[in-house]
């Protein structure tokens, strides 16, 4: 039963409002009506399916409930390379993460930061330099940095590929606790009976 | 982070077809439905966290959500010509706090306590529909309670035998009553299986007290017991009918009996017929808001509405001022049961509430415990019901307890968290009701600082009790304001029952009430939107 969840990741995304997913995810689907989407990533024989939840525009007054955040098995943060205030807020949207998540080991909670939006104006309206990133990364526990332009396709298979093996480090003692016997009231959903069953 | 609401940028537009007030689990479904209906809603809420007198909180917030909704509030600024003070009533009273032990205080974080526990659901009810269908089960997990109980009055704790295999394992009942109890089972069966019209149970026993058909057909007298408290959970005496206050019928006993019965089995590895959300059920109003944003709905916590905007001519309800000083219009206004508009009418209704003149009103007497330990050993997730006469002679109302593990991660481990409710008209029968329960299932620290008897001493009681660590009792509100304007209405506060039934069947009448026509969360088009997602585990 517990490799049933393994083969499903919780992935969400955070960043500042019109930065998240809303190019991130762009040639997968528009933000409006995004609830989450899905990707197949094949890592090390296994096929998983990382769970991409969008926030649902519920970021736009810092209004996420806590159950965005519960379970996830890995949080990506992004921004955009050609806003400085996008950057400054990453340590924001970590440390909320951290509060409201509240993993069971914050220091080795996998995240993955994305600079996106590489491609725009070629390059010439960049205000976040990649050493700059790398280093803000390399501060806050050595967090995996990718760039990416989801507009061009830029990087956007390796930013799955890293998001999966970032998600695959956690919390499997977490996952022992919780999910040997939970319910799962997808399933079964055509299976109704009238009356009794006894 | 940078939580202020003044950081928050103006909210656009600024008119919407329905303005929603506070986030608990009626004005979150109807925000979901109503968005998914088409409509242009703004869902706010005053307080930091969704679900408000519907939310699951760490300790500390718990404790501080009910004390600040325990006490009458200030009256805001006047009205004025074109507008209307809300205000907040208090819903909760008599909040009584007992700390054994600093050790849950200490993990307050780690607790998620429902503010309107017990509650459960049943495999096969109509919440659970409402969540397949509009997909929002890939939002939550849940876990099997495991199984329920039942105390006699000498305080022991009998197995509910709820379905055919319960019964064959039962070891308390004799074979008289398994027969018995089997043959009852099969009689509502029948009954609903269409088959033979003869099988029908006659019409006059459908409209007779269900505890008159459960005599005539012969069980026993503890069986009737099982029945109508454990499994159809009446909430009062069905053995007085003439003071009772919900005399069960059959009709809707065998109902009931039946629901339980199709939802044994519903789902493969669900050990009974109810479930319980991981996180508590906070989750679910979160899960309602999350569609709703999906479909477009606006969500801003920590924004009250100070006042509501009416229009100077007609005197009709036209929009709400933000604490921020932002003025919002809306065709309609839905506001959570703890909020109304202060006009005359209601000003007189509210300062006669807030000077308790309500104690012939029925309320909620809900109850927390947190203990060191399972009520039985080989249990985490248990319910235990204390029928009318079980606790001491003059108990009129049922008694339910819901014990909660560490594995649907409401509380740290080695620790347990018990709901217990019971229906009163006054508090300190509310209180002495609990209380009962509380010394029947758990032994309490001399050192307790709240004056009570301490360990109960009974002999015969070999097993040991889980003791006692912290506790809160209080008595909660059932009765509603009426909307003061129309175009203006009040949701329902947590009603007394063990699921959400009776709180869907209200919130789906209102919602047809106020879009006739209009379809209640329609099926979510899942396929369309997860272009992936038929291939994932979930939904194999």
């Amino acid at each position: 039963m517990p490799s049933r969840r393994r083969a499903l990741l919780k992935v969400i995304i955070l960043g500042d409002s019109g930065y998240v997913n809303k190019k991130f995810s762009n040639q997968y689907k528009a933000t409006i009506g995004a609830d989450f989407l899905t990707k197949e990533v094949q890592f090390e024989d296994r096929l998983f399916t990382l769970q991409i939840w969008d926030t649902a525009g519920q970021e736009r007054f810092q209004s996420l409930g806590v159950a965005f955040y519960r379970g996830a098995d890995c949080c990506v943060l992004v921004y955009d390379v050609n806003v400085m205030k996008s950057f400054d807020n990453l340590n924001n949207w970590r440390e909320e993460f951290l509060i409201q998540a509240s993993p069971s080991d914050p220091e080795n909670f996998p995240f993955v930061v994305i600079g996106n939006k590489i491609d725009v104006d070629g390059g010439n309206s960049r205000v976040v330099s990649e050493k700059k990133a790398r280093a803000w990364c390399a501060s806050k526990g050595n967090i995996p940095y990718i760039e990416t332009s989801a507009k061009e396709g830029i990087n956007i298979e390796d930013a799955f590929q890293v998001i999966a093996k970032n998600a695959l480090k956690t919390g499997e003692e977490e996952e022992i606790i919780y999910l040997p016997d939970t319910i799962d009231v997808g399933s079964s959903s055509q299976q109704r009976s009238s009356g009794c069953e006894c | 982070m940078e939580g202020e609401t003044t950081s928050y940028p103006p909210i656009e537009p600024s008119t919407f077809d329905l303005i929603v007030v506070g986030t608990g689990l009626p004005e979150s479904v109807v925000a979901a439905a109503a968005s998914a209906a088409g409509e242009t809603v703004l869902h706010l809420d005053t307080n930091p966290f969704y679900g408000a007198h519907y939310a699951s909180l760490p300790l500390n917030d718990f404790v501080t959500f009910l004390q600040s909704h325990s006490q009458p509030s200030e009256v805001p600024e006047a009205e004025s010509d074109d507008s209307i003070p809300l205000v907040t009533r208090s819903l909760y009273s008599s909040l009584e706090i007992s700390s054994h032990s600093d050790e849950p205080l200490k993990n307050s974080r780690r607790f998620n306590i429902d503010l309107a526990g017990p509650r459960v659901f049943l495999c096969s009810d109509s919440m659970i529909d409402v969540i397949l269908k509009t997909g929002i089960n890939q939002y939550m997990e849940f876990k099997s309670v495991d199984t329920s109980f039942v105390g006699d009055v000498d305080g022991k704790l009998m197995s509910v035998p709820d379905s055919r295999s319960a019964i064959f394992k039962d070891r308390s009942l004799s074979i008289i009553e398994k027969n018995r109890l089997m043959k009852f089972f099969k009689l509502v069966q029948a009954h609903f299986s269409e088959e033979n019209e003869e099988d029908r149970i006659p019409e006059e026993d459908l409209e007779s007290p269900f505890v008159e058909f459960l005599t005539k057909i012969g069980l026993s007298q503890k069986l009737k017991s099982i029945i109508l408290y454990a499994i159809v959970n009446a909430s009062y005496d069905q053995d007085n009918i003439k003071s009772c206050k919900d005399v069960i019928n059959t009709k809707s006993g065998i109902s009931r009996l039946a629901l339980h019965h199709s939802s044994v089995g519903r789902f493969p590895n669900a050990n009974g017929a109810m479930i319980y959300p991981i996180y508590g059920q906070g989750e679910v109003p979160q899960a309602f808001c999350r569609r709703a944003a999906v479909k477009g709905c606006i969500y801003v916590l920590r924004m009250p509405v100070v006042c509501v905007l009416k229009d100077k001519e007609y005197g009709t309800y036209k929009g709400v001022k933000l604490v921020s000083g932002q003025r919002l219009f809306s065709s309609r206004l839905i506001l959570a049961p703890s909020f109304t508009p202060l006009v005359p009418s209601t000003a007189q209704a509210s300062k006669s509430h807030d000077a308790g003149h309500t104690d012939a009103k029925e309320k909620v007497a809900r109850g927390i415990c947190i203990t060191n330990n399972s009520i039985r050993p080989e249990v985490s997730n248990c319910l235990v019901f204390f029928p009318p006469k079980s606790l001491y002679p003059e108990q009129i109302a049922l008694v339910r307890a819901f014990q909660l593990s560490n594995n649907v991660a409401v509380c740290p481990p080695g620790m347990f968290v018990t709901y217990l409710s019971a229906m009163t008209i006054d508090a300190v029968e509310g209180k002495k009701l609990l209380t009962a329960a509380i010394n029947a299932l758990f032994s309490i620290p001399f050192s307790g600082n709240d004056g009570s008897r301490g360990i109960d001493n009974s002999s015969e009681n070999i097993e040991v009790k889980p003791t006692l660590l912290w506790s809160a009792l209080y008595m909660q509100e059932l009765n509603k304001f009426q909307g003061a304007l129309d175009s203006i209405s009040n949701m329902v506060m947590p009603d007394e029952h063990l699921d959400y039934n009776h709180l869907l069947d209200a919130i789906e009448r209102f919602f047809q009430e106020i879009y006739p026509g209009k379809e209640f969360l329609a099926t979510s088009s899942q396929s369309n939107e997860h272009p992936n997602y038929a291939d994932s585990e979930l939904d194999s």
